[in-house]
């Protein structure tokens, strides 16, 4: 191994597996971007299905990235999701390894 | 990864996910048809609660319509802030022009060209005021809609169309458009099944 690739491992021992799986970096992106959303937005703007999201954010919801709320809406229940603090922190530092790993990469 | 989804692009997404359901084009059509109605009925001055009126139906209607086809969002308190000010700046900008044109009517002190151009002058207000919305809501298609009311003015001082007919006009395509764009929106998102809007997260 050389130098630069032992720089180049470095921060890919950092990235976060929980986001690194394209479907939950997607929601995190999204939920990155907005305040609260709820599961319909979600899933019209993913396109994923309803069991498909829940699964995934029951992992993020798991690690304190999102938090899951229910409230009512008159008598309907309406779910909404939420970054935490910790969730955000993770993506930015998510998004800064998967950034430095990938501008050490030698370009052709 | 990083580089394939754009954060500034799912915030542009999301952000024009509030226009795809026409509403608001409906909204812009009805306001700009009003206009239109209101110089020809000389009531010009129900305009304000007119505005007001549909306002407040078009919050209603999403909130039936929109919301139950592709979910609710809030956005972040500093994006609100941002869009808060911005709206609040077009409104003072506007509020400043119309008292200014105002005192300039009101003292009689109008040089002969606004006299001569008025209607260019108030479409074209109108206009960049429409701009305005499209540029930071980043709905292009408000600019085609600027294009049509700034040309009712054009075609009443060059033409003679008479200048509510401008925008009863504009008004009335924009409106069309938006009722277009309403119908594939709700063929394209049908709207949830009660259970599956309804459904925890198990």
């Amino acid at each position: 191994m050389t130098d630069n690739s032992g720089e180049v491992q470095e921060p890919i021992t950092k990235i976060d597996r929980l986001i690194h799986e394209p479907s939950r970096y997607m929601l995190m992106a999204y939920l990155y971007v907005v305040e609260v959303a709820d599961f319909l937005f979600l899933i019209s703007q993913t396109g994923m299905t309803w069991g498909n999201l829940s699964a995934h954010l029951s992992k993020l919801e798991a690690a304190g990235y999102v938090v899951i709320e229910k409230e009512f809406l008159g008598k309907k229940p309406h779910t909404t999701v939420r970054l935490t603090d910790q969730g955000r922190n993770a993506f930015e530092e998510y998004r800064g390894n998967m950034k430095r790993v990938l501008d050490k990469l030698p370009t052709k | 990864m990083v580089e394939d989804i754009n954060l500034k692009e799912i915030q542009r997404k999301v952000y024009m996910s509030f226009f795809q359901d026409g509403l608001w084009d409906i909204f812009l059509g009805l306001f700009i048809l009003g206009w239109g109605f209101a110089i020809l009925t000389e009531l010009a001055y129900l305009i304000g609660a007119f505005f007001i009126g549909i306002y407040f139906t078009v919050w209603g209607v999403k909130k039936w319509l929109t919301y139950p086809r592709i979910g609710y969002v809030r956005f972040s308190a500093t994006s609100r802030r941002r869009i808060t000010a911005r709206f609040l700046i077009l409104g003072v900008v506007v509020l400043l022009v119309g008292v200014m044109l105002g005192v300039v009517w009101g003292i009689g002190a109008r040089p002969q060209w606004l006299a001569d151009y008025f209607p260019l002058v108030f479409n074209g207000i109108l206009a960049a005021i429409v701009c305005f919305v499209a540029y930071w809501a980043r709905a292009n298609r408000f600019y085609l809609y600027a294009v049509f009311i700034f040309l009712g003015a054009v075609f009443h001082l060059w033409l003679g169309i008479p200048w509510e007919f401008g925008f009863i006009g504009a008004g009335s395509i924009i409106v069309l458009i938006g009722v277009g764009i309403l119908i594939s929106f709700l063929r394209k998102y049908p709207k949830m099944a009660e259970e599956a809007q309804n459904s925890d997260r198990q």
